[in-house]
């Protein structure tokens, strides 16, 4: 059954960068039908929420814009888009006065009553601003109150499906999806689309976004035609708790500031191994403690379920209860005693850098979509600083809300769909209940135990080829999966098929993106090639999906503000 | 008595219309939450079974159910802790409409979040400075003691009062509607304090104490609720309303 609707702008994802794009387009444009689908609650899944670290923003006395970019650039590996990069660290500034102001966010202070901005881990100023250790809950909370209250239309638990183009293929006509709940196909016409989906690597056997994440939005951007970027670019946080097999609680994140604040890392022998690899030991980024992690685990030094622990308790118990009120209390409740104790930690993949390629005003190559959030390539580069996130997230969705009002300001019409491709993607959607059951988890377990022995932490050249062969087997293998249960009502089993399938075509591009680069850079690292390569000489990777297959090619970086061995800070004002 | 190796959870399932319980078997392990074993029994025994959840680690609150009778986040609720005789009965929050099995239905709770002013009024706008306000100050103290509410629905399912009136605009609300009038920075006070004064607001609550007593968050609403009583009877009596 397919349902028809209409709107003016549709925004697809309710985390930092849908709500913020909802918001901006009612402001700018209060008369527009703006419509939110989302896969979960409206501002209650994505990954946004889930931020703990902060905000980047260049607000402190002392800072500077052009010290937060060169710090992005710096983290980046010199791979970000400059102009990207440079209007998110311009425009977080305005953006966090908005969400104090406006929007009602209650940041941490200093006793004297103005911003507090904590130091966080690769960068030369303390600019994050943070309200306690929850900070997502605080902007996604305030974001979520201001869009509820508006006239927007919701539609919750709506799985995005598939971007309709119209039948020539030059622009966008709307979104297929499916309401969850009910089972009901919708085709969704709209002027200008957001894909604000998020990305979330959870093709890993240890992954810390929320549940629900499956890259559904570079999926169907992938099969749209359109081309994405720095697709082998993963990060992997370095303390994912590991609880063992059959729990969500294996894989969520342990946070940065327990090594910040002098946490041991310690391997199976109690050996603290870290600064046999790194002077800076446990303090070292994110990338080369992962790698460290990592290390020890391939040669068997781990502990009983296979990682290394965490060990907090020389720092006192009672302070390290006091200072990490909230990690002692989530570990507390599922039987860890991270105070006094030792906790199993493994790294865990956290942040896709990689995304569509879009322009600093979010507008795709795809006429009607825009981009913005982890779905969007470019701003972070080879490495994401923390707390440069959720500052993508809400500048770009603002950003994306303006333009989206304008764009349809200008009469931007309602474009036909292609009908025959609504009924493949029907089609394709309901494919596994034309299939006798299977082993679904065996799969899940099979891909997540392959990115993660051979498209992880450290990767090589056999490994990858080997990978995008077992890859392709493995999309074969679903595809001839069914379902018990042909219900479409609320069938969970059904999205975690669809899941599935969206996990393997994105798993595909990251192994071919991985391959592709031959250097080490950032949270991309090449056992056969460690070397960064010349930074003057810097590509990054450029994917595509042809009718011939998926294609992958490198284009030269434009150091549109600044190059290699360049600093828009000079010398004496940048040392810290 | 060697332990148990596994447990029966008696499961809700049914739709608006009516369920009933089934059981399920499900092996204990060490590590495993309530959440896990409801994931279990979809991967493994169920694939029709419904339910919701996203953040698994306390953050987002969609996975709330009651669980032995009482309302849970499920992601940080350990199995092992809740078994009782070898079982546990897992059943959907209640005070709110069933979708299927274990999803409820919150758009009631997230209406009533609006109607009791639980949103920010801004008084300055982005071009404005951020205001200075010291940590240690009264009001944001206040404010900050009911700040951390992730909405998740546990305390509106607890509440006796929701259960016989359901026009109470419910804890969760009223705790965020006193969280806004401790921010200084807000300028929706009046009108909130209307919004919560009068029919299904604040006055409603008998203090019963079971939002606090099973908030995750260690949040008190009875005393934000409380509050709200003292400040809407001083503003009638200085006639701003």
């Amino acid at each position: 059954m397919l349902e028809r609707h209409e709107t003016d702008i549709l925004i697809l994802g309710s985390g930092g960068a849908g709500l913020f794009a909802a918001l901006h387009a009612k402001q700018s444009a209060p008369e527009l039908r703006v419509t939110v689908a989302v896969k979960g609650l409206m501002g209650k899944c994505g990954c946004t929420r889930m931020v703990q670290g902060g905000y980047n923003v260049a607000l402190a006395p002392g800072d500077s814009v052009e010290r937060h970019f060169m710090d992005t650039i710096q983290g980046g590996k010199w791979l970000p888009d400059q102009d990207l990069a440079w209007k998110l660290c311009v425009t977080a500034v305005t953006r966090v006065r908005e969400l104090e102001n406006e929007v009602g966010c209650f940041f941490d202070r200093n006793p004297d009553g103005t911003l507090h901005h904590k130091a966080f881990a690769g960068q030369t100023f303390d600019r994050t601003v943070h309200k306690g250790d929850l900070t997502g809950i605080e902007i996604v909370n305030r974001l979520m109150e201001q869009v509820l209250a508006l006239p927007v239309e919701r539609m919750e638990e709506h799985r995005a499906l598939a971007l309709i183009p119209t039948t020539d293929g030059e622009a966008l006509s709307g979104v297929l999806l499916v309401d969850m709940r009910s089972g009901v196909f919708r085709l969704v016409q709209a002027r200008a689309v957001l894909l604000a989906t998020g990305g979330g690597p959870t093709m890993y056997r240890y992954h810390t976004p929320s549940g629900e994440k499956s890259m559904d939005g570079l999926a169907m951007a992938l099969r749209s035609g359109l081309a994405l970027r720095d697709m082998e670019m993963v990060q992997f946080h370095p303390t994912g708790l590991l609880a063992g097999v059959d729990t969500w609680m294996t894989g969520t994140v342990l946070e940065e500031g327990l090594r910040g604040a002098g946490g041991h890392l310690l391997n199976g022998a109690g050996h603290r191994f870290m600064f046999d690899i790194d002077p800076d030991g446990e303090r070292a980024t994110r990338d080369i403690v992962s790698r460290g992690i990592y290390d020890e685990m391939r040669k068997g030094n781990t502990t009983p379920n296979g990682g290394v622990h965490i060990a907090m308790g020389h720092l006192g118990p009672d302070t390290v209860r006091r200072d990490f009120k909230g990690m002692v209390k989530r570990c507390a409740d599922c039987g860890f005693d991270l105070a006094a104790g030792l906790v199993e930690v493994v790294p865990t993949a956290h942040y896709f850098m990689g995304g569509i390629i879009c322009d600093t005003e979010t507008r795709t190559e795809l006429d009607g979509l825009f981009v913005a959030g982890e779905d969007a390539g470019g701003v972070h580069g080879a490495n994401r600083l923390g707390g440069n996130g959720v500052a993508n997230s809400t500048v770009y969705g603002g950003v994306a809300g303006d333009v989206m009002a304008a764009f349809v300001g200008d009469r931007a019409p309602l474009r036909d769909p292609d009908e025959d491709l609504v009924r493949a993607e029907i089609a394709r959607a309901r494919h596994p209940f034309s299939k006798a059951p299977g082993d679904l988890n065996g799969l899940r377990q099979t891909l997540m135990d392959l990115m993660w022995e051979a498209v992880g932490v450290m990767r090589t050249g056999d490994d990858l080829r080997r990978a995008a062969g077992e890859l392709a087997d493995l999309e074969t293998e679903l595809l001839e999966i069914g379902l018990a249960d042909d219900h479409m009502v609320f069938n969970l089993s059904w999205h975690d098929w669809l899941n599935l399938r969206s996990l393997v075509e994105v798993s595909r591009v990251i192994a071919a993106a991985a391959l592709s680069r031959e250097n080490s850079r950032g949270a991309h690292f090449r056992e056969d090639f460690p070397e960064p390569g010349e930074m003057e000489g810097s590509t990054y990777t450029v994917a595509r999906m042809r009718e011939s297959g998926l294609n992958v090619s490198q284009r030269p970086v434009s150091f549109s503000r600044v190059a290699p061995g360049q600093s828009l800070i000079d010398e004496a004002e940048a040392a810290p | 008595m060697s332990q148990a190796k596994e447990a029966d959870l008696h499961v809700w399932r049914g739709d608006g219309n009516g369920g009933g319980l089934v059981r399920y078997a499900v092996p204990l392990r060490d590590s495993q939450t309530v959440l896990d074993a409801v994931t279990w029994i979809q991967r493994r025994l169920e694939p029709g079974l419904s339910f919701r959840f996203a953040c698994r680690v306390g953050m987002c609150g969609t996975c709330a159910m009651t669980v032995n009778g009482k309302p849970r986040w499920t992601c940080r609720t350990r199995l092992k802790d809740v078994v009782e005789n070898g079982r546990v009965v897992i059943a959907p929050l209640e005070n709110l409409p069933v979708i299927k099995d274990l999803a409820c239905d919150f758009s009631s709770f997230f209406g009533k979040w609006g109607k009791a002013g639980g949103r920010f009024a801004a008084t300055a706008t982005r071009l404005d400075a951020v205001a200075a306000i010291r940590p240690d100050s009264r009001r944001r103290r206040l404010a900050d003691a009911g700040i951390e509410c992730i909405n998740c629905g546990v305390c509106y399912s607890a509440c006796d009062v929701v259960r016989w009136n359901p026009a109470y605009l419910g804890p969760a609300a009223l705790n965020r509607s006193w969280t806004l009038v401790n921010d200084e920075r807000d300028g929706g006070r009046e009108k909130r304090l209307r919004a919560v004064a009068g029919a299904g607001g604040c006055h409603n609550c008998h203090s019963h104490q079971g939002c606090a007593t099973l908030c995750p968050n260690e949040l008190n609403p009875t005393l934000s609720i409380a509050g709200l009583k003292r400040a809407t009877a001083l503003a009638v009596l200085k006639g701003e309303m």
